[in-house]
């Protein structure tokens, strides 16, 4: 037990230390703590969907239901494979995120950039074709081959792009709005292994650790000119990684007395707060996938 | 009731601990704990304190020597009674969370404890108002700051309902406002009978909380006793490296001066000072 609490810290330090190098001299922290407000603020996209899911107005719903809702509409965009159902999906998650959910509608548009890219990579392959001549309804010479495309082609691309967004949208609701040891509750109760829930909990407990960490080693070296050019960058980046770990396996030592100390045996038991599913919510959950599959009937 | 009258909860025997091959860090200790106690654990970096510490609660297991709880032997079978019996507040309240959220952190001890889920949660429930910290419940603890996450880790520690706690040096990381805090909380600890060791290098915060005074050295105990008694003694003071209470050497400055006439009096914290006065 206790090593497998040290590698997975040791993991998240290599992690770590890598994002630590993307971010190098760039990072800005704004600390306020105060009562009823949240304290800090993280750069980076997977700290503000962290953030936004614990500030969400959605956050009281019961996690397990939020979770087969959302896959539910995930399935429905999916296996519909129809343009309509995608963009409904789509306009219906963002309702749900956006106004219902309090996210505000700039910050929801930014995170549903992230997976353009790769959709842009996924779709280029689906549209344009590659041929030794001339074909299709469009094409372009480019030297030695033509790339082509069809109005089909394009119409399918359209079609997985509105998917894939509909599936985003549905996934994102749930990630929005749900904190991550709730997902993990959720995890444990559809009978995940017990190890993968414990090593969830574990590093999402100590991810952030790591980060203040990592974020004190590179501030220390910044200070002293570690950053100041490309080479002497990569011998501190090295140098932080490094201690990173070492520190890591040190601590790993004292968590474990700690867990000890309060008498740990071996599994990590924690209350879980049972949050009631209410007719409302259920309404809403019912009309929603309600209004999906008519959309799907009337353009199938 | 008198300090001679009060019940043994804790006995520790002779223990004996080394890490690894090197110089042990506990060569002897010998210490009772009596009921309602309120005892300040000093003594230099490395004195074996914290060594201690953990020995008493079962989870570093001592080479040699014995530990009673209330009478009875502690062995390896019995280890949970005494870690249910003493808990530790660490320095470091980020060692010491685990859990995602503040509800349930608080719930881990309880939840070991295998007590019914109406229990635990009116354990947590009992625990967060303790320390001040409804409506903190659902939050993740990398959103709370120094203060709240040292509130959310002696909150831990009550919700074991332990006899005896422990606070390793529980001011370290905190400012004077939430040090004042945690002093109140002490405060009312004492007054609901709990029994408190708390490590500390502060001699004057020892000096005005404490009514007994342990002090560690090279892994042994070399004095134990009222905290005027140990403060007066400067061969204990230089061996420990420790120095003496600001009050107490400037209310024997004026007494040597004549300026106070009471020899006895010796306040311990400025109010008592000012009343003196």
């Amino acid at each position: 037990m206790e090593t497998y609490v040290q590698m997975g810290l040791g993991l998240t330090a290599i992690a770590m230390g890598l994002q630590g190098f993307w971010r190098s001299g760039r990072e800005k922290r704004r600390h306020g703590h105060g009562h009823h407000s949240f304290g800090h603020k993280h750069d980076g996209s997977v700290f503000s969907i962290d953030y936004y899911a614990y500030a969400s107005r959605l956050r009281g719903w019961n996690p397990g239901f939020k979770a087969l809702f959302s896959m539910v509409c995930l399935v429905l965009c999916i296996a519909c494979d129809n343009v309509y159902v995608s963009l409904g999906t789509i306009l219906l998650m963002g309702y749900i995120t956006v106004v219902m959910g309090g996210l505000p509608f700039w910050r929801y548009l930014s995170l549903m950039t992230i997976p353009i890219v790769f959709l842009f990579f996924g779709s280029v392959a689906v549209a344009l074709g590659v041929a030794p001549f001339p074909t299709g309804q469009y094409c372009v010479h480019m030297g030695f081959f033509y790339l082509y495309c069809s109005d089909e082609s394009l119409l399918a691309t359209l079609r997985l792009v509105a998917r894939a967004f509909g599936a985003v949208s549905a996934m994102y609701m749930l990630t929005l709005s749900t904190p991550a040891s709730e997902i993990i509750v959720v995890l444990r109760g559809i009978h995940v292994p017990r190890l993968i829930v414990e090593l969830m909990n574990m590093i999402y407990r100590y991810i952030f650790l790591m980060m203040d960490t990592q974020c004190r080693m590179k501030n220390a070296a910044e200070s002293r000119l570690g950053y100041c050019d490309f080479k002497t960058s990569c011998i501190s980046f090295g140098q932080v990684a490094g201690n990173l770990l070492v520190v890591s396996l040190k601590k790993g030592n004292a968590y474990y007395q700690a867990l000890e100390a309060r008498c740990y045996d071996g599994e990590l038991r924690f209350l879980e707060e049972e949050k009631a599913v209410t007719a409302g919510q259920t309404a809403i959950a019912v009309v929603s996938v309600a209004a999906l599959l008519t959309v799907w009937r009337l353009t199938a | 009731m008198e300090k001679g009258t009060r019940e043994i909860i804790l006995q520790a025997r002779n223990l004996r601990y080394a890490y690894g091959e090197e110089k042990p860090a506990l060569d002897g200790v010998s210490l009772d704990i009596r009921e309602g106690e309120k005892i300040a654990v000093m003594g230099s970096n490395g004195a074996g304190k914290s060594t201690f510490f953990l020995n008493i609660n079962g989870v570093l297991k001592s080479e040699s020597g014995e530990i009673f709880y209330r009478g009875e032997k502690m062995t390896k079978k019995t280890l949970n009674r005494l870690r249910k019996s003493v808990g530790i507040v660490f320095q470091d309240a980020d060692n010491q969370i685990i859990a995602s959220t503040v509800r349930a952190e608080i719930s881990f001890g309880p939840m070991n404890l295998k007590l019914p889920r109406g229990e635990v949660v009116s354990r947590v429930n009992e625990a967060l108002a303790y320390m001040n910290l409804q409506g903190f419940e659902d939050r993740p603890p990398h959103y709370l700051s120094g203060g709240e996450k040292k509130r959310v880790s002696i909150a831990d520690i009550l919700a074991m309902h332990p006899e005896i706690i422990i606070f390793d040096e529980p001011t370290a990381a905190l400012d004077p406002v939430n040090a004042d805090m945690l002093e109140a909380v002490l405060g009312k600890m004492a007054d609901d009978g709990k029994t408190i060791l708390i490590s500390t290098h502060d001699v004057d915060f020892a000096y005005r909380w404490a009514e007994r005074i342990v002090v560690f050295g090279d892994g042994r105990i070399i004095a134990d006793g009222e905290p005027l008694e140990v403060f007066r003694n400067s061969d204990i003071l230089k061996r420990a490296n420790l120095k003496r209470p600001m009050l107490l050497d400037i209310y024997e400055m004026l007494w040597k001066r004549g300026i106070i006439g009471q020899k006895k009096a010796y306040p311990r914290s400025v109010e008592e000072f000012a009343a003196m006065l």
